[in-house]
């Protein structure tokens, strides 16, 4: 049923990644990822490989769960493949007609795949030993300094969280009212593109006014339990950088120097 | 006058309540001069139909909406200072109807810790408290968990939690069990009638008599004010006015009221079963010798000419009509190759797996056989979970089951032979809430969505549409061009189930039709139900928790508990099993309930009884006919 699904992609699991504070897991993934940016060769890969090697096997989470997200970029990752290989310009290794493959073509390939898995990988570290919770929580307070110059900080982490909270709801709800039309003789599935899309009124319309009133309602609930803002709130969950947050910031300052010296030094 | 008390919890004075109209911009009058104040401690429920006020009201205790006229005082502090906003909120706390749109996150401690962090409280406070809430409504052990994986009545207690940890001193209740399940209610009430007397201010609102009766006071509101207040004795005992305002009248209040009119003097404060019984039992061993009366002959009948009264005598009628041909459930299963004319409905070893070969892979339904009579209405009952969601989805197609087979009208819906959209004609299907289905610009159009899907001409489906609109009992031209979504809460079910009624179905299939109407619309459409039935000569299956409608009108009932059909009997025979219904989590018909109860007292009663008509004769038979002890 619809309501088993999991949300995000969190993995339940004890270890000293999934105890970091939110915020240095955010801001160190954040830091992992550029310095996947500056990397020039595959030295350099290896290195970065070694560390996310290095963090994954800390954290717990089984390496089937972290390729599961390479997954649905596949294709993405396809395509970058074969448009790298094709469309550089360089020494010709081999051509029929219009196309032709290059020694260039092949490197860089090879190059931007190994980049673009690095990236995703490492980005679901971050979702699969945080709790999106956390992961506002994370965001709200990364981004508080910015709230001077108008960034309403709070109030995004807060429609973040509301969105988490109800999109298995509204998934529900989804479900439910097709099974109503369909119930009425409605057809989801056959017909042409623009016959499909017409089917769908009936399903988006009671969908929407769903959502209005579940927004209606939550807004005067929220409202009834004095919600004002984010002024003057307080949490429930204090964060705090604890020993592991030390730890996990020198590692990760260690990976960066190794890393920028095998890049512009050697 | 005390209304003027502000020591008082809450002091309502002259309160009225006006708003513009979306529709035609028209002011309507919510609330009309209301006074009242409520006691420190004290639990009082408001009882009205829809319509009355009574939301309005309670939202004007807790200043989301405030006074066009008059004030509210809660604990002292004005409403329409603007300064005391915080302090009102949470002095007075609320709780809403609908247990998934209140909850705030997506993890239960944060949800009630979502109040004490509004209101700037210190981290390690904020955890004492949320552990102390949780505790106090039996939910410290779902801390973790989100909110969709909980049951409606575990999220109404969440909510409750998230009210509680702000420390109030009054909470105002909106309807809380209005969409919840028997168990979910009982849970929620009894958390209820705890805080009250841990001594926590009660402000209940609700459509439920029983509920109301748990209450130290109850007042009655209709269109915007205040007809009746008082002890529960002395609200119940207007009987007659409660029926005129289109209310509901406790079983023990009724059946009272009957005795009475045949010369049992039950004493006016008796409100409840226990009561009742008690009070029965005891005259039959004292007076045991005098009551030789008057050869009164046969019971008189229902003499009141209450509306409501001639609609059960109605209802009760109907069932008789239909007991002339009693619909047998046949212990033998259905085989195949030998299909039955006489079935509109023949299930056979049904199995449904959810999730198949996935880890969270769950059986839903397993082993399920039963057959329908045509023109017979049957009712499927069974506690949240049972399966008998899905069990009825099978009915139509919706799900296709894992084993077994589904055939209607003696044709099998799944070997191919009939195309899907001949099976949804033939069998239509009314989700739990259909007004959440409307989604035309006009109540026409809507209706005649299904019979387009289906193929029909717009001519045809503009007839089939009038017909159903007028079958549901609503005016086809007063009502055609109007916005579904402008109409009132049972109007839009209305249109609804015509939308479905409109495909002409053989069967007609209907899950909890009536859930959170308040109880004129309830009594409406079961009535509307019947007249169905009766005019277009079909098949009703009900799904439904109300035990009293299941008695009252089923032939045949379905008992569904953990995916498997537990029993497959007429009602008297369900019925009269009450211990092992109470094991499976269902309960019984309130006449059935009383006539047990009169038993295990030592009443010589038969507990057959079906309806507050048979428990009635059977108790006069008792009364009359009985000389001994």
């Amino acid at each position: 049923m619809l309501r088993d699904i999991t949300l995000g992609q969190y993995f339940p699991a004890e270890s000293p990644i999934h105890r970091l504070d939110a915020r240095t897991k955010i801001a160190g993934t954040f830091l992992y990822l550029i310095s996947l940016f500056l990397v020039r060769s595959f030295g350099g890969f290896l290195i970065a490989l070694l560390f996310l090697a290095l963090c994954i096997k800390v954290s717990k989470v089984p390496l089937s769960f972290m390729l599961k997200g390479l997954k649905p970029v596949f294709v993405i990752i396809l395509f970058t493949f074969i448009l790298n290989m094709f469309m550089t310009q360089g020494t010709v290794l081999w051509s029929w007609g219009f196309l032709h493959i290059t020694k260039e073509g092949v490197y860089s390939a090879f190059f931007m795949v190994v980049r673009l898995a690095l990236l995703i990988v490492g980005s679901s570290l971050l979702t699969l030993s945080t709790k999106p919770i956390s992961l506002t929580d994370g965001i709200e307070r990364l981004m508080q300094p910015f709230q001077r110059f108008g960034l309403p900080a709070h109030e995004l982490a807060m429609m973040m969280s509301i969105a988490l909270r109800f999109i298995p709801t509204l998934l529900e709800e989804t479900d439910k009212i097709m099974k109503a039309q369909m119930a009425r003789g409605a057809d989801f599935e056959s017909g042409n593109l623009l016959q499909r899309a017409k089917s769908l009124i009936p399903l988006l319309v009671p969908l929407f006014i769903s959502a209005f009133r579940i927004a209606a309602d939550l807004a005067m609930a929220m409202e009834a339990r004095c919600y004002r803002g984010g002024d003057n709130r307080t949490r429930l969950h204090r964060m705090a950088f604890r020993r592991g947050d030390a730890v996990a910031a020198a590692t990760l300052t260690i990976y960066l120097l190794i890393l920028l010296l095998q890049t512009y030094i050697i | 006058m005390k209304y003027t008390n502000k020591e008082d919890i809450i002091a309502i004075e002259h309160l009225r309540f006006q708003y513009q109209r979306e529709e035609d911009q028209e002011t309507v009058t919510a609330i009309d001069d209301v006074s009242f104040c409520v006691e420190r401690g004290s639990f009082t429920a408001i009882i009205g139909r829809n319509g009355s006020g009574k939301s309005t009201l309670a939202k004007n205790i807790n200043a989301l909406l405030l006074p066009s006229g008059g004030a509210v005082y809660v604990n002292g502090y004005d409403t329409r200072k603007e300064e005391h906003l915080w302090d009102i909120r949470q002095t007075a706390g609320m709780v809403f109807q609908n247990p998934d749109n209140q909850l705030v996150s997506s993890i239960v401690e944060d949800d009630v810790a979502f109040g004490p962090e509004n209101l700037g409280i210190e981290p390690e406070e904020i955890r004492r408290r949320v552990d102390d809430s949780l505790r106090r409504v039996n939910m410290y052990q779902h801390r973790k968990k989100a909110p969709h994986h909980l049951s409606g009545g575990q999220k109404q207690r969440i909510a409750i939690a998230g009210v509680i940890a702000m420390r109030p001193q009054c909470v105002v209740l909106d309807e809380p069990t209005a969409m919840l399940d028997p168990k979910g209610r009982a849970q929620v009430m009894d958390i209820i009638e705890k805080l009250h007397k841990e001594g926590i201010t009660i402000v209940l609102i609700t459509h439920f008599m029983d509920e109301a009766a748990r209450a130290d006071r109850i007042i009655i509101m209709d269109r915007g004010s205040v007809v009746l207040d008082g002890t529960p004795q002395e609200v119940f005992s207007h009987g007659g006015q409660l029926r005129s305002l289109y209310l509901d009248v406790p079983f023990a209040v009724e059946m009272a009221e009957r005795l009475r009119e045949e010369e049992i003097d039950v004493p006016e404060e008796i409100i409840d079963e226990q009561h009742l019984a008690a009070f029965l039992c005891e005259a039959d061993a004292q007076s045991g010798k005098e009551t030789s009366q008057e050869d009164g002959g046969t019971p008189q009948g229902d003499r009141r000419g209450e509306e409501n009264g001639r609609d059960e005598a109605q209802i009760d009628e109907s069932r008789a009509k239909s007991e002339k041909s009693p619909a047998k459930s046949d212990e033998s299963e259905a085989q195949d190759g030998q299909r039955d004319e006489r079935y509109a409905v023949e299930v056979s070893h049904l199995r449904h797996v959810f999730n198949p070969g996935l880890p969270f892979e769950s059986v839903a339904v397993d082993d399920v056989s039963f057959r329908i009579k045509k023109e017979s209405f049957a009712a499927v009952i069974g506690h949240t979970g049972s399966g008998k969601s899905t069990l009825i989805q099978h009915l139509n197609g919706l799900l296709k089951p894992a084993l077994g087979s589904v055939c209607i009208n003696a044709s099998d819906i799944n070997s191919g032979q009939i195309k899907l959209k001949d099976v949804r004609r033939r069998v239509g299907l009314v989700f739990q809430y259909p007004e959440y289905q409307l989604f035309e610009e006009t109540v026409l159009k809507d209706v005649c969505y299904g019979p387009l899907n289906l193929g029909m001409t717009q001519e045809q489906a503009q007839q089939k549409a009038k017909r159903a609109i007028e079958l549901v009992g609503l005016d086809f031209e007063e009502i055609k061009d109007r916005s579904p979504f402008a109409l009132s809460g049972g109007q839009k079910r209305r249109v609804a189930i015509a939308g479905v009624i409109a495909m002409e179905p053989e069967v007609l299939i209907l899950d909890e039709p009536t859930a959170g109407l308040d109880p004129k619309s309830h009594r409406d459409i079961l009535l509307m139900i019947e007249k169905i039935k009766r005019e277009n000569h079909i098949t009703i299956l009900l799904v439904s928790h109300n035990m009293g409608d299941v008695a009252r009108l089923a032939d045949q009932v379905l008992v569904m508990d953990g995916g498997r059909l537990w029993l497959d009997a007429p009602p008297q025979q369900v019925f009269a099993r009450a211990e092992e219904l109470s094991e499976i989590g269902l309960g019984l018909p309130p006449a059935t309930g009383f006539m047990l109860l009169l038993q295990r007292m030592g009443a010589p009663v038969e507990t057959s009884a079906l309806t507050m008509q048979e428990a009635f004769a059977e108790i006069i038979k008792w009364k009359r006919g009985e000389k001994r002890c």
